[in-house]
Order: C-alpha cells, then structure tokens, then sequence
C-alpha cells in the first residue's frame, strides 16, 4: 500500500504536471499554427521556423541588455508584420492560382522553411544557445519538486490560449475572421475586407509562433534546426482537435501530452510517437473534422 | 479521333522519348570519356525519378498529396536489400518486392484514402515517419546503420547478363526499367480507369452517380503509387550496395514531391525530368556552395509562385496544339 | 556463352586506383565527407576546423614528402545515401588519395564499403560505434579516435571507485551510437558489481526529458550514465537541473555528450560530469598546450575530441605516406598498421588487427565549464581485445 502511494505521489504525479508543461508549450506551438489552418485553409510548413525565428531573436535581443519580460512583448510585435509581409508577399500571389489551394501553399511554405532554416544557419552559426531562466528556483508542494518558470509557464500560456479565443470570439476583428473562414464570398459582400483579415490573421498565427519561441527557449535551447521539433506534434494536435478549433487544440495538446508522459511509464519512449500517430488515424476515421469541428462551422 | 486526356498522354510520350534520346547521348559521351562517377549519379537520378512518378500519380491523377511516399521507396529497398543479401538475383527481388508491395499498399490504402485533402497528405507523412522510427529501432534491420554487404549482381537475361557495377550497363537497365514503369502508368491512367480519377479529381460529388466507387478507385490508385515506389526503390540497393531507414525519412519524400511540381503535376514526364533535374542541381549546388538547401528552396518556392504547372505546364499544351492539329482530318 | 557487359569499364576502374606514382609537384588530395548542415553540423564544424588547421600547418613545413595536401568539402548532410554520393564524387572524379570526416557510424560503415569496392582507403575520426573496428571492420577503413569500449573502460573503472556497489540508471540516444555505448559500459559496470536498475532510449531530438524523470526517480540511481550528445545533452542535463534531480546523483556519460560546443549552453548542469574521453584541452604536455593555443588563435575556440582527432589524422596520414613512400592504397594500408604517431593526446599507435588507433584514455571531469582531468588509463588496458576477424 504504501509503495503505491510513495508511486503515485513521487512517480505519477510529477510525470503527469510536468507533462502538463509540456502540453502547454505544444498548445502554444499548435495554437497559431491551428488558427492559420482553420481560416486561411493553409499548412503552415514554416510554422517551426518562425517559432525558431523567434527564439534567437529572443537570445540576440537579451544578449543585448533587453529584459525578458519586455521581450514577451516585443518579439511578437516584431513577428507580426513579418507575418503580414509573408502573407501579402508570397501567400496571396498562390490563392488563386486555380490548383489545389492545400497543396501550393503547403509547398510553398515548405521551400520557406528551408529558406529560413539555411537563413539562421548562415547568421547565427551553429552553435547552441539557451538564455538563462527568467524566474529560477523551484519549489515544493506535497514532495512534489516543481520549477518555477514551468509554472508560470502553465499559468501564462493558459492566459494566452484564453486571449486569444477572447479575441477569436468577442471582438469585431474575430468575427471578421469568423466570417471569412465561413464563407468568403459572403463575408466579402458583407463588406468584410477578406484579404486584410487573411493577412492579419496570418501575422497573429506568426506572432504566437514568435511568442511561443521566446516563451519555450530557456527550456528547450536554441539551435537551427529546433523548427523541426514540434511540428509533427503540433499538426497531429491541430488534425486531432479540429482546424481552426482554439478549444480543440488546448485539449488535443493536454491529451496527447498526457498520454505520452503516462505510457513512457511503462513502454520504451520509442513508441510514444506511434502511440500519438495511432490516436490521431483513430480520430480521423472516427471523427473526420476532429474534436471539436472546424473554425466558423460550429 | 483524340480527345484532351490521350492528347495529354501522347505529348508525354513524345517528351519522354526526348528524355531517352538525352539519356542515350549522354551515355555514349560518358562511356567514351571513362566516367563512373557522372553514369552512376545518373543511374540514381533515374532510380528517384521512380518515385517522383509515384508522386505525381497521386498528386496529379487523384490531388492527393503524398507527403510520406519515400515509405515505399524505403520498403522496396530494405525488401530488395534482405532478399539480395540471401539469394543474390534480381528476378527473385524484384518478384518478391511486387508480391509483398501488393499487401503493404493495401493496408496503407485501406488507412490513408479514407482521407482527402490536406489529410491525406499528414496521413501519409506520418506514416511513413512512424515505420522509419521503427525501423530505426529494430536491430535485425540493422537499426539506424541500415544494412550492407548487398552484393554486386549479375541480372541474367537467359543469353545475356548485366552487371550492377558496370556503370554504362546498369544505367542503360535501368533507363530500360524506368520505361517499363512509365509505360504500365501511362497505360493504367488511359484506361476507363485513368479517367475516373480524374473525374474524381475534378468533382468528387459526382463521380458516385455515374456508378463507381470513390473508394475503390482511391485505393487503386494508391496501390499502382506504392507498386512503382517499391519497384524503384528495389533498385537503390543494387546500386549502392546498402539501405538505411533515411532513405524512407522526410528529405526524400519532400525531394521527390519538389521534383514533380518543378516537372509539372499530372504531367507524369514532367516527374522524370523534374526530378532528374533535382537530382542533378543538388549534386552540382551541393558542390559549388554548402549553403545548397537555401538555393533549392529558393527555386522551388519561385516555381511554386511563378510557374505552378511546372516547366511542362508551359511546354506541354504547345505541344498538345501541334498534336491536335496533325490529327485533324 | 555469355556475353559479359561487366568488363566494359574494368579497364579505367584500374587506370584510377593506379595513380600513385604521380608527379611530384602534384597535391595530396584529401576528401572530407562531413555534415554541414542539419543536427550534426556542430561536429562537422569541429572536423573542419580540425582539418584545416592541421592541414595548414603541415603544408607550411613542406607538405606530405614535398607535396602540399589539399582539402575538399562536400556535405554529407548526416545522410548514409547522401555521404556515399559525394564519397564517390571525391572518389572518382576528385581522384582523392584518402577520405574522412563521416560521423554518424551508418555513414561511417557505407562509405567505408564503398571505399573498400573502389580500393581507397579512410578513416573516420568521430564515429564511435564499436561495430566499425570490430564486427563490422573493413580492410580500407581506420578508426584515429577512440572507441565505445575504450571509452567506458576508463570511465567505470573511475566510477566504481566514487561509488562502489552504485545503482546505475542508464539512458541512452535510440541509435546504433547510443545503445552500443550503453552496451559498452554496461558491460564494464557489470563486471565490477554495480547494480542495474533501468535503462531508456529516447528518440533522438526530443523536446523534453521530463516526461522520462519518473521513471528514473522511481529507480533511485546513485549514478546515471548517458550517451545523448549536442542539443539533447543541453536539454537533458538542463532539465534534469530545473527539476532538482542531480542532487547527489553521480552524472556520467559518452565522450560526445558535453563538448565545446554544448558547454556554454548547459552552463551550471554540466558541473560534476564525468565522462570517459581520448581527449581534453587539460593535457598539460607542451604538444597540446601548443595545439590549444593555436586553434583559440585561429578559430576563437576550444578545440573539443572532435577537432582534435580530425587534427591528428592529417598527421596520421602524413606518417603513414612518408613511411611507405607512395600514396599507393595497399602501400598506404601497410604503413598505416602498427604506425606510431604523434597527435595532441601525446603519441598513438594503430594496431594493425583492426584498424583501431590505442591511445591512453582519461576521466573527465567538468568544473566551471573546464575539462579537468581526474583519472587515466594507459592505452592497451582500455582498447580491449581485438574482434576483428576479416583480415
């Protein structure tokens, strides 16, 4: 009996907040990412990169003198027009260019990547690098060791998720978005001006990649290929919980999150990616719009 | 009588007879002048311009983007590979590559086209993701060295025999094999069947009336990909004397797919060349710069804006109007 | 009757490997198949470093015999298909008289079949999987750095006597790297009666460790060996500080895992680490403080195993050709087996059983971001048997 309450309460307890954190960072990767998928009907292959763009900008801006906390304001800031200027520059020259709307931009954003990837290469060598812990110390609840940045980092990243379905959902400029994911032709005669709003929604997805880079580089380093780290379960996140959906995201990344974090328990972490990929083709065939649908359809 | 898809096929016949005409020259220039090192890169290029076939049968005939097709390259390698390493002939390798492609298609077919669209596409990529980290854990595969010691082949002909490692033979076999692959592609999709596909592709809602099964000609589909895939991959082994689970890995899925929209999606020829064309580019970029991945993305994302049907897009419908008007009456 | 095809390019197959009786004003052509870019081009850097300073050096006092070298690149971009490609370009068309640089052991293994079907001989000077040098040994492949076991065996022996009798956790990266230098160590940790208590292979590139903490709290190691190397070491030792997990726990792992190049990164979490490894910058002879100075000097860093290594085989190669006096492969082969040379690390010898270079191995261990040294093995104890059995 108490070998079981010593396993619950310093094995599986543990194993299951920090994979909360990590659930939380892989919903803040998702996050942007599931927002450009579900109105712009976009694969963002280069979603990764702008997360690692983010992050050196992150390291540069820091070794500078820039503090943290105005950081996780600026980068965004920074982020954003670069997202606009992508969309407006490469995206929109490809929508309409009477093949599959899917695939050209996929590839499209796919030869970004590389582009990007070479770019941070060349610029900032191939060094790793990790800025230091903005709020270092750790502290203790029921025997249960809990860092402290991975607290807060629970703590703001729900604060974003719930920003940003606050601005999906309740302000005029996510109703616009809304509409257009909806219907394009008849937001566009409503006089919704479509191709702004795809823009603007493009530079937030970028942005919250941006600020997801700043958020998760004292934990996960930085280096020129961390792009490729999240993505595979970040799209299986967006698939599993429905495109566009911000609800679905959160609790796709939780789940998975956890299920990855309680099975390397028992089995060889090895399979915990099969694990998530068998998720995700069960909830396709079961459910082929994912968890919750998609944006502007429930 | 022609109508706009045997026209289709028939220009990519002609460009396809140019690209043996171009193979043959160099050939002979190549063998004249001793190479080794240029015929057998060739021979490699030909071998993914295989699966960049397989790639454009799915992304130009169904619109289904695979993402994930190097997992049947991959498989006809390590198929090739452990048989080869046992029973040294080709015939026998290439037999059970066919035989065991025609179950593992299946079951990759009855899983990924259920889906459609970009689905599809991260079905397949994770897919093929998935069995490469398998492989890469399994140690009788060879984990993540891969496996060598392939020997080098004679492929009997009953009076004749080629060896894998004469370099001018073994290319001249395989542009042979290519053509082959070519043929039994093109011949498919000019069938009845060809053109449900491309009903499909055009409007999927419709095709269920005219009384055929959007399913099953998916999955047709996706079986003639995954054999082609297979049947070239089957190949690299003999000429490389080794696999490993990279070759299944995202780069060369991604090669293969870059290969066909520079080509020309659905333009099946387009996907030989492109793909040649890709081949060659990384080898020569690759030389000249260490930077080469931000020159091939460059140029692929300039493709992608300024010339979304590839460079067969722009060559091809000239070539259907000098067609179409020699088989006027 | 047959008519055989084969025999058509024989004939300059041969015309290519004959050309060590070349001029005398030619150069020495080496190729450096190495990866640039992707997850290894930190180790590539190194090699290239490595290389090029050697080389420099060399060619400044005169060349290989009057010869100067000449170094040519190609990306291998980590890739086995990609590696045999341009090994093959250096090969055939460059015409070079020796290669190196791979570094993943799967490159490793493919190019050094390729090398043997032309008649070239390398050597790798990263790669640590035992397999290369043993199982796998291949009559035109050399190893100059040091291996899994030689590795693991200075570092148990030192382990054993910090915390005799330890529980030892082991987790490793899940490839042929990874579990052989587990294996290795294992073996070795076995034989002085130190307890198992659990082993891990975690996918390479993982995002986050934390979700393999509870297991190895659960297990209650007194020693945690590991063999995860780059950004995963960054990750992995961070972590395991954020979490409060190093407290008392000895952490000690391959020679790859904490290098120059990551130690910056890791900063505080890498105090304390012991690692079992051919080289440090610590060795205080005259031969290496010199070395150490001239490549801060040149490259504005510490040369780590890596560089080291790939300094040491331009020399390698340099001992082997003067003493056989022609560039000529089996010449080459010859001279090169049982060569004494001189490299950084002090004086190496490549025993001719299996093309494994014996050096004196030392225990590392790291202290405010330097590699102090703490233990040595001479270099016959550490190498082990030879299993090699294919020449």
């Amino acid at each position: 009996m108490d070998s079981v309450l010593f396993y619950i309460q310093f094995v599986l307890a543990p194993q299951m907040v920090t994979g909360l954190a990590l659930g939380v960072a892989v919903v803040l990767v998702a996050l942007g990412l599931t927002i450009i998928f579900g109105l712009l009907d976009v694969i963002n292959m280069a979603h990764g990169e702008f997360y690692a763009v983010g992050a050196y900008l992150a390291v540069a801006l820091g070794l500078a003198g820039i503090n943290f906390w105005v950081l996780l304001l600026l980068i965004p800031l920074i982020m954003a027009p670069i997202g606009y200027a992508v969309e407006r520059g490469l995206i929109q020259r490809v929508f309409n260019t009477g093949e599959d709307r899917h695939v050209t931009t996929l590839l499209l954003t796919f030869g970004l990547a590389m582009v990007i990837e070479e770019f941070i290469l060349i610029v900032f060598g191939v060094e790793t690098m990790r800025p230091a812990s903005p709020i270092p110390g750790a502290v203790e609840i029921f025997g249960l060791f809990l860092p402290n940045y991975r607290l807060f980092l629970i703590g703001f990243g729900l604060l974003v998720v719930a920003g940003v379905a606050v601005a999906v959902y309740r302000t005029r400029f996510g109703s616009m978005v809304r509409a257009a994911a909806f219907d394009r032709n008849m937001a566009a005669s409503l006089g919704v001006p479509v191709s702004r709003v795809y823009a603007l929604t493009f530079a937030l997805g970028v942005a919250l990649a941006g600020l997801a880079g700043v958020l998760l580089a004292p934990i996960y380093s930085v280096f020129p290929t961390m792009g490729r780290d999240f993505i595979f379960i970040a799209f299986t996140v967006v698939i599993a919980g429905g495109m566009g959906s911000i609800a679905g995201a959160v609790v796709a990344g939780l789940l998975l999150t956890q299920v990855q974090a309680v099975s390397s328990l028992f089995i060889s972490p090895v399979w915990s990616q099969p694990i998530v990929f068998g998720i995700m083709v069960l909830v396709l065939v079961l459910r082929p719009q994912g968890l919750f649908g998609r944006l502007g359809h429930a | 009588m022609l109508d706009r898809l045997s026209l289709s096929m028939r220009a990519s016949h002609i460009l396809v007879a140019l690209l043996v005409i171009i193979a043959l020259v160099f050939a002979v220039v190549a063998w004249s002048t001793g190479d080794r090192f240029y015929l057998r890169l060739a021979t490699e290029a030909l071998i993914f311009a295989g699966l960049a076939l397989s790639v454009d049968i799915l992304l130009g005939y169904t619109g289904l983007l695979p993402l994930g097709q190097a997992l049947f390259f991959g498989f006809g390698a390590y198929v090739s590979a452990l048989v080869l390493r046992e029973v040294p002939s080709f015939w026998v390798a290439i037999g059970v590559v066919f035989l065991s492609t025609l179950v593992v298609g299946l079951a990759g077919g009855l899983i990924a086209s259920r889906a459609r669209g970009v689905y599809f596409a991260l079905i397949s990529f994770g897919l093929a993701q998935v069995v490469s980290k398998v492989v890469y854990n399994i140690r009788e595969l060879g984990a993540s060295d891969g496996l060598r010691g392939i020997p080098i082949l004679d492929i009997e002909f009953g009076l004749v025999s080629i060896s894998t490692n004469a370099p001018l033979a073994f290319f001249l076999f395989t542009l042979a094999f290519m053509l082959i692959l070519y043929a039994i592609a093109a011949y498919l999709l000019d069938t009845p069947f060809g053109r449900v596909l491309i009903a499909l592709k055009a409007n999927e809602k419709r095709v269920p009336f005219l009384g055929y099964s959007i399913f099953r000609a998916r999955l047709a589909a996706y079986m003639l990909a995954a054999q082609i895939a297979a049947l070239s991959g089957a190949l690299y082994p003999m000429l490389r004397g080794f696999v490993s689970p990279e070759l299944m890995f995202f780069a060369v899925s991604g090669n293969a797919v870059i290969g066909v929209i520079l080509g020309g999606v659905g333009t099946l020829a387009g996907a030989l060349y492109g793909s040649i064309l890709l081949t060659v580019m990384r080898s020569v970029v690759g030389t000249w710069t260490e930077h080469h991945l931000i020159v091939i993305g460059l140029v692929f994302m300039t493709v992608v804006i300024f010339l979304p049907r590839g460079l067969f897009g722009f060559v091809r419908p000239r070539l259907e109007a000098l067609l179409a008007r020699e088989h006027r009456p | 009757m047959k008519t055989k095809l084969k025999g058509i390019l024989a004939v300059t197959a041969i015309a290519l490997s004959g050309s060590g009786a070349a001029i005398a004003q030619e150069s020495v052509k080496i190729g450096v198949v190495t990866p640039i870019s992707g997850t290894y081009a930190p180790i590539g850097q190194q090699v290239r470093w490595g290389l090029e300073l050697a080389t420099k050096q060399v060619n400044e006092a005169g060349g290989i015999a009057g010869r100067q070298i000449e170094l040519i690149f190609e990306d291998s971009e980590a890739n086995p298909s990609v590696a045999v490609q341009r090994a093959e370009r250096l090969f055939e068309v460059e015409d070079v008289d020796f290669l190196t640089g791979t570094v993943n052991s799967g490159a490793t293994l493919a190019v050094g079949q390729l090398a043997e079907r032309v008649g070239k001989l390398m050597a790798t000077t990263v790669s640590f999987a035992d397999s290369i040098t043993a199982g796998q040994c291949s009559p035109n492949v050399f190893r100059v750095n040091a291996r899994a076991g030689q590795q693991s065996a200075a570092l148990a022996a030192w382990v054993v006597e910090q915390k005799p009798n330890a529980k030892v956790f082991y987790l490793g990266p899940d490839y042929e790297m990874g579990r052989s230098t587990v294996a290795a160590f294992k073996e070795k940790m076995t034989e002085f009666g130190a307890e198992d208590v659990g082993e891990l292979f975690a996918p390479l590139d993982s995002q986050d460790y934390t979700q393999y903490f509870g297991q190895i709290r659960a297990a209650q190691p007194d020693v945690l060996y590991t063999s995860v190397a780059g950004n995963d070491t960054v990750r992995f030792l961070t972590q395991m500080q954020e979490f409060g997990l190093l407290g008392d726990m000895l952490v000690v792992g391959a020679s790859g895992t904490i290098t120059s190049q990551n130690i910056t990164a890791i900063g505080d979490a890498a105090n304390g680490f012991g690692t079992g490894v051919g080289y440090s910058t610590r060795i205080d002879t005259p031969e290496n403080n010199e070395f150490v100075e001239q490549f801060r000097a040149a490259y504005d860093a510490d040369p780590d195993l890596y560089g080291t290594d790939s300094y040491g085989v331009i020399h390698f190669y340099k001992a082997a050709a003067e003493k056989a006096g022609s560039l000529e492969p089996d010449a080459v082969r010859e001279a090169m087996r049982d060569l004494t040379w001189m490299t950084p690390q002090g004086e190496k010898l490549m025993r001719g059983g299996d093309h494994q270079a014996q050096q004196p191995m030392y225990v590392v261990q790291i202290n405010g971001g330097s590699f102090d040294i703490v233990g040595k093995v001479d270099g016959e104890t550490a190498l082990g048997a030879d299993l090699c059995e294919r020449f």
